[in-house]
């Protein structure tokens, strides 16, 4: 498998009205660990999660989320957006490394 | 629905799917139950010390009370590193001058309790989170959203964790 650390997805539903609440789901590939834990050979491994997420939907911050290292491992979370006008729907996670991580979907109205 | 297993008794099978219709059946009308009352369930345990000055630093004195907050967890959860939240708010309105402006997830006994924040806005059209979480141990857990005009609503989970997943 071949997983980096930041590597983020984004669903949506792959038809969408006007004005209608639609789930979005993301996920981003990070250890989270919580620096409670040591290595096989003793070492301790020290704190590595992401701890803030926003959210922009055509160009406005819609959601900001403030995270621990209680969040599991490669952190999924699914909210919900009232989908009112066609624009990008951003995501950044943010480390407490200072690492940023994005990605992008487009939300775009179903034309039948 | 769970596999039958070889050659099991007529009366056997038909009892398991009777109770499994009663369960779902059950499941359903209890639903719109808890939305009506206020109090879905035991009352969680006083907050510790901890916990409590958590409580008192985001709210300060406003009460947190019992009702429109529906958190749902697993009863059992058989791996702490991986327990899966629900947090909906189905009758709390998300409107411009009215809506929920944060949510927090309070974990009574892990290391760190105050676990995560999540600021919303009405262009969410609704509050409903999915997410998952570590736990060390068996513990209250504690959803709790703020609305834009104060009012502090909460729902509390009692979580039994079989493999600590917190070190």
């Amino acid at each position: 498998m071949n997983r980096t650390i930041g590597d983020a997805r984004i669903r949506v539903p792959s038809r969408i009205q006007q004005g209608e609440i639609i789930p979005v789901s993301a996920i981003v590939q990070h250890p989270m660990d919580t620096g409670f834990f040591r290595s096989a050979d003793g070492q301790s491994i020290p704190a590595y999660f992401i701890k803030d997420v926003t959210v922009t939907y055509a160009g406005r911050q819609v959601a900001h989320f403030m995270w621990t290292s209680g969040i599991s491992r490669d952190p999924i979370v699914t909210f919900t957006l009232v989908a009112d006008r066609e624009g990008p729907l951003s995501m950044r996670w943010v480390d407490n490394k200072g690492a940023a991580f994005e990605q992008t979907a487009q939300i775009a109205f179903s034309t039948t | 629905m769970p596999r039958v297993p070889e050659g099991p008794p007529r009366r056997q099978f038909l009892k398991q799917g009777l109770a499994i219709g009663l369960v779902v059946a059950a499941g359903q009308s209890l639903r719109p139950a808890q939305l009506l009352s206020a109090s879905a369930g035991p009352d969680p345990e006083v907050p510790n010390e901890q916990v409590a000055k958590i409580l008192k630093d985001l709210f300060g004195g406003r009460p947190i009370r019992r009702g429109q907050v529906l958190l749902d967890m697993p009863v059992v959860a058989e791996d702490g590193r991986v327990v899966p939240v629900i947090i909906e708010a189905p009758d709390l309105p998300m409107t411009a001058d009215n809506y929920v402006k944060a949510v927090h997830l309070i974990v009574d006994h892990n290391p760190d309790p105050y676990l995560a924040a999540f600021d919303v806005t009405p262009a969410m059209g609704k509050l409903s989170l999915q997410f998952r979480i570590k736990m060390k141990r068996t513990t209250w857990v504690r959803a709790i959203a703020e609305t834009s005009t104060g009012e502090v609503w909460a729902d509390y989970a009692r979580v039994n964790v079989s493999l600590n997943g917190c070190g």
